[in-house]
């Protein structure tokens, strides 16, 4: 029972990551776009990652506090890596003004925001 | 002199003696509403787009869109598009029509120069606007413009179901679905609407895939199918970034 358990939090845990994964990848290359957003007048209909994420956010316990440093430091780690192969695919295309330093940036605040970290 | 008559039961600042000032009355025009492929709609709907567009009437156009001019009554809100490059709080003009019918107005506000690009380079504002009801008469010439950044960013959002598949509910993976279809339509300079959307849908995932999806009806022969043509998509997208930074 207890080993269900904890096999349902580690999936949770990996779906959050890609979640978050996609969301900062998102808002790089949403910075990296010269054009204007103009997406962004309608897209209330179109789910988003990170609206998916505090989904799966609200089932990983502790809910209601920040999570233990181990899972904190995999999940850094695990969304870091993930967001930085996405772009450096992108960027061996020849896509221009990918700023890789802001990965580490987005991710912590988006990990502060969902209560996984201080 | 000319007379003016006012009812026995005077109304308070009408007694004898007292000052009055006399206004003629201006009637607003009605609006005459301009349908763009919007067919056999509900009279009902018609009532409530009379009331919009004679409700908000200082802008250079209102165009009134989406799921609402589909058959049926299975919408969730009105869209209204508020053409204008002023600034403008909207609060007061959904509040109105929330507390005076009890629907929800999604109101957005564009410029009409920002809205001619959207269409050109959206596949999704293409599909918005491929049916519509508007205050003036409006035509819109279209010419696809392909920028692959931008169609990478929106693709980007489609992978959000072949990640959380076993997790969303089948109306939400219909909408990532045809995000993943429109731009396969738009990158092949096709025409988009909601039926064109759907006859994609249905060529490519099968008959009956549309009605599937809404009801989460799926298995993993459809994940697959998606999978493969989100993979070719980027492939292509990819291969468009690649080509543009060369020439640049």
């Amino acid at each position: 029972m207890e080993s269900k358990m904890t096999q349902n939090r580690n999936k949770l845990i990996d779906l959050f990551i890609g979640n978050i994964a996609n969301a900062v990848v998102h808002k790089i290359l949403e910075q990296a776009v010269e054009e204007e957003l103009l997406r962004k007048y309608y897209d209330k209909e179109l789910l988003n990652s990170v609206e998916i994420a505090r989904r799966y956010r609200a089932k990983i316990n502790p809910i209601n506090n920040i999570l233990p440093e181990k899972d904190i430091e995999y999940i850094k780690s695990k969304v870091i890596n993930k967001v930085n192969s996405e772009l450096k695919l992108r960027i061996a295309k020849g896509y221009k003004n990918i700023n890789l330093d802001l990965v580490v940036i987005i991710a912590d605040k988006m990990l502060v925001d969902m209560k996984v970290k201080d | 002199m000319d007379q003016i008559y006012i009812p026995k039961e005077r109304m308070p600042g009408f007694e004898l003696g007292a000052t009055v000032l006399i206004k003629p009355v201006l009637q607003k025009a009605k609006p005459k509403p301009y349908y763009y492929k919007v067919k056999n709609l509900e009279p009902i709907k018609n009532t409530f787009i009379a009331e919009i567009l004679n409700y908000i009437d200082q802008f250079d156009n209102v165009i009134i869109t989406g799921s609402f001019l589909e058959k049926g009554f299975d919408f969730e809100d009105i869209d209204v598009l508020l053409i204008t490059d002023k600034k403008i709080g909207t609060y007061s003009i959904k509040y109105h029509f929330e507390r005076e019918f009890g629907i929800g107005i999604h109101i957005i506000v564009i410029g009409f120069k920002s809205l001619l690009k959207g269409l050109n380079t959206d596949p999704l504002f293409q599909m918005m606007l491929s049916k519509f009801v508007s205050k003036e008469r409006v035509i819109f010439r279209i010419e696809n413009k392909i920028d692959y950044k931008l169609l990478d960013l929106h693709l980007l959002k489609s992978k959000i179901l072949i990640d959380n598949f076993d997790f969303l509910p089948g109306e939400e993976k219909y909408k990532l679905t045809r995000n993943l279809i429109a731009i396969k339509l738009f990158m092949e300079n096709e025409k988009i609407s909601t039926e064109t959307l759907n006859n994609e849908i249905e060529n490519h995932f099968g008959k009956g895939a549309v009605r599937n999806i809404n009801e989460n009806l799926l298995d993993k022969g459809f994940l697959d199918k998606y999978k493969n043509l989100y993979d070719k998509i980027f492939k292509e997208i990819l291969n468009g970034i690649k080509n543009d930074s060369k020439q640049k």
